[in-house]
């Protein structure tokens, strides 16, 4: 015990679930190779920012990142929480890359957090705020965690290139997770959409969820998307819009799409700049379709967040935990592969032809809030 | 009479209530007073307001009791995980050396299995009944030993010694238990037989039940153990302890429902041989054995083997349980009674599954071809008698092993007895300290100290109790050295046993490697029939995930994936896209980390009328029959494709499972049990469908139950899912999901073990194997709330290195004590509070919250006074915590403006001062300030040359009011104290258990050892103090004012007048009678005076003379005193010879 042990890794994939899943195992890792053979190699500002963002919230974490930045050593600490902190998630990523770890580390801390993100609200790469608002925290209150003080308040938006947009997470802490059976995904009840236009003309909004309302209104009369035109300074620094889906069903299921346009960046490749050329109404029916195909693979949530509820079906306590999903998407399989290498738990994962979903069961972790204080 | 006894049940005479005589009489006096006799009327008349509240207050404040008195006995119910049989109790038998510990465990089994047991070596499991196995601990007697049994037994009986009394032991032991836990405890009595009166044996019986219930609870069990009968206790008190012991129930502990742990009931070495031949001192593979408790066993958790260190569990497999549940083994051998038994450290049990051998182990007795063979050291003298075929097997076994590394091997598993460290004899007979309410008393007693615990109320009798005991104390030396020659017997024997088992193995190990061979091949060749007939491809869907093998390369994943790349559906969506990819990022472990999957392929168009018919049913419009029969259906398929596997392993893998464990558990009981357990389920399903239907219900009677009642609906509820959804797995995988389940017996492979273990090893000292949650196994800083022990008798020192047992481990660490002040600071203590709690922090493994700590200062076992040091309880883990200390700097002014002053002395330099800019000071009369800068070449007054060097160091501060030159100014900060980063584990077990583990010592310690004397700041000690008296300058009056006050005011100095007054002056003339009586006057007072001068030398004479005699007496009492005081010393030298003498002899 006298010399740390680290735990190798290569390469920069999945680096936000490794740090996540070492912080919550307390393992300190090293992760090499990174971007090793590429022009640019090393770490990502964005990755660096995630390294700073866990460095703000824990305390006696230690990070060493080597001068040409293709390796680094990570010594987790404890989860400290806390009110008013402040994090610059800067342009390069959507506050949803941070959100996504940070609200799983939240629930572990001292005591309860309050962060403040800056940077980018929306785009189309990773979730979206509104996202998260409606479709994660819910899943998260199937484990257990308690309603009060889990929040997400959306206070400027912000699109790339500039972002500008800001948000402020709250996440309680809890003892332990509960376990939870979640199998039955239920009908789609009604469908709820959330879009928003900043720095342009509402005009945009309007065709996009029209279009969209019209695909729906042939299956379900029970559509409402509500608008959110922002101008000032809470719109951001960019012009763009977007869109939410939400589809929640008779068991309490949500199931979400979201897109954003904008006009991207020097970053962005010409598959982007494609899709910012299509009309809002297209892309008001192609959000719709997406929504409508996550719906038709079934599951108790959408593909995006498979990965976050795999990881809160490990982080139970020794119990079965028993969740439904619709085809396993890569990175929910990169995110089984990881837990059963930190948490050393495995699913067992059975199809269940007759519908085209997979069934998956584990038994937690029995991970307990270290951290909290003995009152 | 005998036909009587014969011919039936005797019908037993009737009760008849004694109607007249002294018992009548007492029964008649006492009916009165009972409220039998009496009419409810007559009681009224008699008290009326007896039964009612006579104020509202009293009733509240009864009430509120009785609530509080409810509440307070409700637990907030646990989760019992554990599924299936238990593993077997474990009973540590407790006591200070030479009470009976091994004779009773002894006892114990004889009763239960009617076997004799030759010697108490490691834990004995046996049945006892048909539900419960316990599992026997004989306690050993050093602190190390008690702490590491407090954590995993679960009763614990301790033995004490009634003709002697409590000793320091009982006590600590208790106390441990306490704090790691507490486990069922009962006390035994024993040795009362050396009681010869009948009416001191009762007060003793009574006096010690009473002390026993302070310290647990009133009413808790105190067993007495009246005598010997033939070396034995006398079998209906055996037979009735046992009894107590089958109905006892174990609550579940905290710590230990959360962790797996594991007492180890075998130990063997498997270091390849040639590697400890080339070094004797290379690190070692230990496998151990034991009964997996707890909570489940998951594979690649990490351990700490208590006394060892933290290793990782290179190996962890599940064999079949050696010492099985009667109703679960199989009846198939004759000697069913014997097989109710499993002590391999003591060699005995019959049959020993292994991973990959079988160990038969045939009692001399029963063989019926020879009567000894080659194991046995005195069979081979014998030898002559036997079959030349017999023979030639034997030798045969025998070539496998050298006979030196048979040897080597045999020193593993067995050590002898050591004998106790016997103490030398000068150690000081008593020792009463007054301090407390509890006394130690010390006495020497078969060639070591025992440590009494006497308490103040019945100290009288105790020390006129102390002769006779001792008496019958040193009777019985005869009888232990007996007991020491017996155990060298056995340990022979032992030794020999073992060597037989490893023959056993390594004759067996080839033919189990063949079996292997064997099943890989119809293994493989099943494998293609299931890719063939399965439609389901469940295990192919895990496989694509974790891969076929442990091992996690990339590599091998995609491969995985090409196999099955011609299914589509179990294609995972990405794989066609990293594939794309892979063109553009030549490795893919630097893909692009996105939780949300953008699919590249074209989306459908969903203004297609049929493709929303397809999904329509997901809809509230849809049919909701289709929708429901939809989740039925998958619910039923999922069952169908469970049986469809389990028959189809029935018909493959259930002959390998057989194959593969000749000796296993009956299927057919099996079965039953499964039965059973699904009738309950589907009870509960039962339950909890109607439960979804009538939820208004489920309300109310949840509502009348109450919270705690809710949640153990609520955590059975969840006990049974986890068996209903877990019923469906097969083993193996199973395994995988949750882990071993307790109960199950393991065989623990750890590598690189210190050789010391192995040859340290004594089997007298339970080992064990505690797993360590997640996060327990780093470091850090952890904040305990800490009292010091009551009967420890100093208080503790803040950076003294303290031994902390806290969960599996012990370590020694260096602690800081703190208390917090109303602010929230943590301010340092030097030392504990003497009776309140504080705060200590240290650096050491981390332990959650809520967790039990033991802490001690000094492990030896000869140490007089209570071993426990303090006792605490983890409230965190924290890094940003800092411990402050005072500090107070002091300085006095050297130049005085109005409000400003120049300050020296208190800051060394101008950095210094710099840091402390803004911050407040006092004088010593209270006049407050602030610190603005230093001073920079302000100061004129002051010759630079002299004080060139302090310059830097004076400051300017500014006050509320102007200072005075004499002030001395101070400032009052707080600096942050550091936390020693050391701790450092105990590794009893890589010694020999007789030595004292030696850690960090004490500053105090070292002082002692190297004759240093404590190091005296000379400016810090006390002088007295020198005050000068003031000199005060005479008041001056200004002349203006003094013209302007009044007379009364003005200031009267006149100058003194030169010439003596008139009167003075003037001569007196008397007259010739007045002249007279001024004579007579003169004359009496002449008289007068000589009288008394004559009486003062008359009365110092007779003094004298009195303090002559006076000083004569005086001499002669002093001479008769001495006289008196050397008879009496010398008659207690003698005595204390005697005793000294007694012992040794």
């Amino acid at each position: 015990m006298g010399k740390i042990q680290y735990k190798q890794l290569k390469g920069s994939q999945n680096m936000r679930l490794r740090l996540l899943l070492s912080t919550l195992s307390s393992t300190p890792i090293i992760i090499e190779d990174i971007r090793a053979e590429e022009t640019l190699p090393g770490l990502r500002p964005y990755e660096l920012s995630f390294l700073r963002l866990l460095e703000e919230v824990s305390d006696d974490c230690s990070v060493e990142i080597n001068e040409t930045g293709t390796k680094f050593k990570y010594k987790p600490g404890i989860v400290m929480g806390g009110r008013h902190l402040v994090h610059d998630c800067g342009t390069l990523r959507s506050i949803g890359y941070f959100l996504e770890p940070l609200i799983v580390l939240g629930l572990f801390g001292k005591k309860p957090l309050t962060i403040k993100l800056k940077g980018i609200t929306n785009d189309s790469k990773d979730p979206s705020v509104d996202t998260f608002q409606k479709t994660t925290l819910p899943i998260l209150k199937q484990f257990g965690v308690p309603p009060e003080g889990l929040e997400l308040k959306i206070v400027n938006r912000g699109v790339p290139p500039k972002g500008g947009g800001e948000v402020i997470l709250s996440v309680p802490i809890v003892k332990e997770l509960e376990a939870a059976i979640w199998i039955d995904e239920g009908l789609v009840r009604r469908i709820r959409g959330y879009s928003f236009s900043a720095r342009v003309s509402s005009q945009f909004e309007n065709e996009m969820l029209h279009k969209a309302r019209g695909i729906f209104n042939r299956l379900l009369p029970d559509v409402h998307i509500y608008t959110d035109h922002k101008a000032g300074v809470q719109a951001g620094e960019s012009p763009g819009y977007g869109i939410t889906l939400v589809a929640e069903t008779t068991s309490g299921c949500c199931i979400s799409a979201d897109t954003a346009v904008y006009r991207g960046g020097e970053e962005e490749d010409e598959f982007e700049e494609k899709k910012e050329l299509s009309p809002p109404g297209d892309i008001g029916e192609k959000i719709a379709a997406t929504l409508l195909a996550e719906i038709e693979q079934g599951g108790v949530v959408d593909s995006t967040h498979q990965g976050l509820l795999f990881l809160l079906c490990a982080l139970c306590p020794p119990d079965v935990s028993k969740v439904r999903v619709g085809k396993l998407s890569p990175y929910g399989i990169e995110v089984l592969r990881h837990i059963s290498d930190f948490l050393k738990v495995k699913f067992s994962i059975k199809p269940d032809p007759a519908t085209n979903t997979v069934i998956l069961k584990c038994v937690g972790c029995g991970l307990k809030n270290l951290s909290r204080k003995a009152s | 009479m005998g036909k009587d006894g014969e011919g039936g049940e005797q019908p037993h005479k009737s009760h008849r209530v004694r109607k007249s005589g002294a018992s009548a009489k007492k029964k008649s006096k006492s009916k009165p007073n009972s409220t039998e006799g009496l009419s409810k009327e007559l009681q009224k008349i008699n008290n009326p307001k007896a039964f009612a509240f006579t104020s509202s207050k009293k009733a509240k404040r009864l009430q509120s009791r009785a609530t509080e008195k409810e509440q307070k006995r409700l637990h907030l119910p646990t989760i019992d995980r554990n599924i299936g049989e238990p593993a077997p109790f474990v009973v540590v038998v407790q006591g200070p050396p030479q009470v009976g510990k091994s004779l009773l465990i002894k006892c114990l089994v004889k009763h239960y299995t009617k076997h004799d047991l030759p010697e108490v070596q490691g834990p004995i499991t046996i049945v006892s009944g048909k539900q419960r196995r316990l599992q026997f601990v004989e306690c050993p007697n050093d602190i190390n030993g008690m702490i590491d049994c407090a954590k995993f037994a679960d009763l614990a009986l301790l033995l004490i010694d009634g003709s002697y009394g409590f000793e320091m032991e009982t006590f600590e032991f208790l106390n441990i238990l306490q704090n790691h836990g507490f486990p069922r405890v009962m006390g035994v009595l024993t040795h009362l037989d050396k009681f010869e009166d009948v009416k001191k044996l009762k007060k003793t019986k009574q006096r010690l039940k009473h002390r026993f219930w302070t310290e647990i609870y009133d009413g808790a069990k105190l067993f007495y153990l009246s005598g010997l009968i033939h070396g034995k206790y006398t079998k209906r008190e055996v037979h009735n302890l046992a009894r107590f012991i089958s109905v006892m129930k174990f609550p579940p502990l905290s710590w230990r429902a959360s962790h797996p742990y594991i007492l180890v009931d075998r130990f063997e070495d498997v270091t390849p041989p040639e590697k400890v031949h080339m070094n004797s001192k290379c690190d070692r593979n230990v496998t151990l054995y034991g009964y997996l408790r707890g909570c489940n066993l998951k594979k690649g958790t990490r351990a700490h083997i208590a006394g060892v260190g933290d290793y990782h569990l290179s190996g962890v497999t599940a064999l079949a349980d050696p010492c099985p549940l009667p109703s679960v083994a199989k009846k198939k051998g004759l000697r069913d009674k014997e097989k109710l038994f499993y002590a391999p450290m003591s060699g005995l049990g019959e049959l020993l599954y292994d991973k990959d051998a079988v160990y038969i182990n045939i009692n001399d007795h029963f063989v019926q071809f020879s009567k000894d063979d080659g194991a046995n050291p005195e069979g081979t003298e014998k030898g002559k008698q036997r079959d030349v075929g017999v023979e030639l097997v034997k030798s045969l076994q025998n070539t496998k092993y050298s006979v030196d590394e048979k040897l080597e091997k045999s020193n593993i598993s067995v050590f002898g007895k050591k004998p106790h460290i016997s103490e030398a004899p000068e150690a000081v007979e008593k020792d009463h300290s007054t301090q407390s309410n509890y006394k130690e008393e010390f006495d020497l007693d078969r060639g070591r100290v025992r440590r009494k615990a006497v308490f103040e109320n019945e100290m009288d009798i105790d020390n006129k109790d102390f002769f006779l005991v001792h008496k019958s104390g040193s009777g019985s030396l005869l009888v232990t050295s007996q007991d020491s020659g017996e155990d060298d017997d056995s340990d022979s024997n032992d030794s020999d046993e073992t060597e037989k088992g490893d023959e056993d193995m390594l004759s067996d190990s080839g033919s189990s490697e063949d079996k292997e061979d064997e099943m890989g091949n119809i293994s493989k060749w099943k494998e293609s029939l299931l890719e063939r007939t399965s439609s389901r491809r469940n295990i192919n869907l895990e496989q694509l995930v974790y891969g076929t093998s442990g091992s996690k390369s990339s590599d091998d994943m995609k491969d995985a994936v090409e196999e099955e790349s011609d299914e589509e559906f179990f294609k995972p969506k990405g794989e066609g896209k990293k594939k794309s990819n892979e063109g553009i990022n030549d490795n893919d472990v630097d893909i692009d980390d996105c939780s949300k999957f953008v699919s590249t392929g074209s989306l459908k168009d969903w203004k297609n009328e049929d493709l929303i018919e397809s999904i329509r049913d997901r809809f509230v419009t849809g049919n909701w029959s289709n929708a429901k029969a939809r989740n039925e259906l998958s619910e039923g398929t999922v069952g169908d494709d469970g049986e469809v596997l389990g028959d189809f392993e029935d018909l493959e893998t259930g002959q390998k499972y057989e194959g593969d464990h000749t000796d296993d558990v009956g299927i057919s009981n099996k079965d039953d049990a499964l039965a059973a357990e699904e009738r309950k389920l589907k009870k509960l399903a039962l339950r909890a469908k109607f439960d979804a239907q009538y939820p208004f219900l489920q309300l109310d009677t949840y509502n009348g139950d109450g919270y705690s009642d809710t949640l153990k609906e609520k955590m059975e509820l969840q006990k049974q899912t986890n068996i209903a959804e877990l019923a469906d797995v097969d083993e193996d995988k199973r395994v995988e999901i949750e882990g071993f389940r307790t109960g199950t017996y393991l065989r623990i492979e750890v590598r690189d073990v210190p050789y010391e273990m192995v040859d340290n090893f004594n089997p007298f000292h339970p080992i064990l194997v505690g797993g360590l949650a997640l996060g327990e196994d780093s470091v850090g800083y952890m904040q305990v709330r800490l009292k010091r022990h009551r009967w420890h008798k100093k208080v503790l020192k803040t950076r003294d290195p303290i031994i902390m047992s806290i969960g599996w481990r012990r370590y020694q660490t260096v602690p800081i004590y703190s208390i917090e002040d109303r602010n929230g600071r943590l301010r340092m203590l030097k030392y504990t509070p003497e009776h309140m709690h504080c705060l200590a922090m240290f650096w050491g493994p981390l332990a959650p919250p809520h967790t039990g700590v033991v802490a001690i200062q000094n492990l030896s076992n000869n140490q007089a006074s209570f071993r426990i040091t303090a006792t605490a309880t983890v409230l965190e883990f924290n890094h940003a915590a800092k411990i402050m200390k005072k500090l107070k700097l002091v300085g006095t002014p050297c130049k005085i403006f109005k409000k400003t002053a120049f300050i020296q002395d208190m800051f060394t330099s101008d950095l210094e001062i710099a840091r402390f800019e803004g911050a407040s000071v006092r004088t010593v009369s209270g006049i407050r300030g602030q610190v603005k800068k230093a001073a920079k070449g302000e100061i004129s007054n002051k010759p630079s040359k002299k004080g060139g060097g302090k310059e830097g160091a004076i400051v300017r501060c500014t006050f509320e009011d102007k200072i005075k030159m004499g002030d001395t100014v101070f400032l009052r900060a707080w600096i942050q104290v550091e936390v020693p980063r050391f701790y450092n584990p105990l590794t009893t077990a890589l010694q020999p258990r007789d030595k004292t583990w030696q850690g960090m010592k004490t500053v105090a310690e070292l002082r002692r050892e190297h004759n240093l004397q404590v190091p005296v700041n000379k400016d810090s000690l006390y002088r007295p103090v020198e005050r000068r008296p003031r000199k005060f300058n005479p008041l001056v009056i200004p002349k203006s004012l003094q013209a302007a006050l009044p007379f009364a005011s003005k200031p009267k100095d006149l100058a003194p007048r030169k010439r003596p007054l008139l009167e003075n002056r003037r001569a007196v003339v008397m007259e010739p009678h007045e002249r007279k009586v001024h004579a007579l006057v003169q004359h009496l007072q002449l008289l007068n005076t000589e009288k008394t001068r004559k009486r003062k030398r008359k009365e110092a004479e007779k003094r004298e003379v009195l303090a002559v005699e006076k000083s004569k007496e005086e001499q002669i009492s002093k001479k008769r005193q001495r006289e008196e005081r050397r008879v009496r010393y010398r008659e207690e030298d003698k005595m204390k010879k005697k005793i000294r003498r007694n012992p040794q002899s």
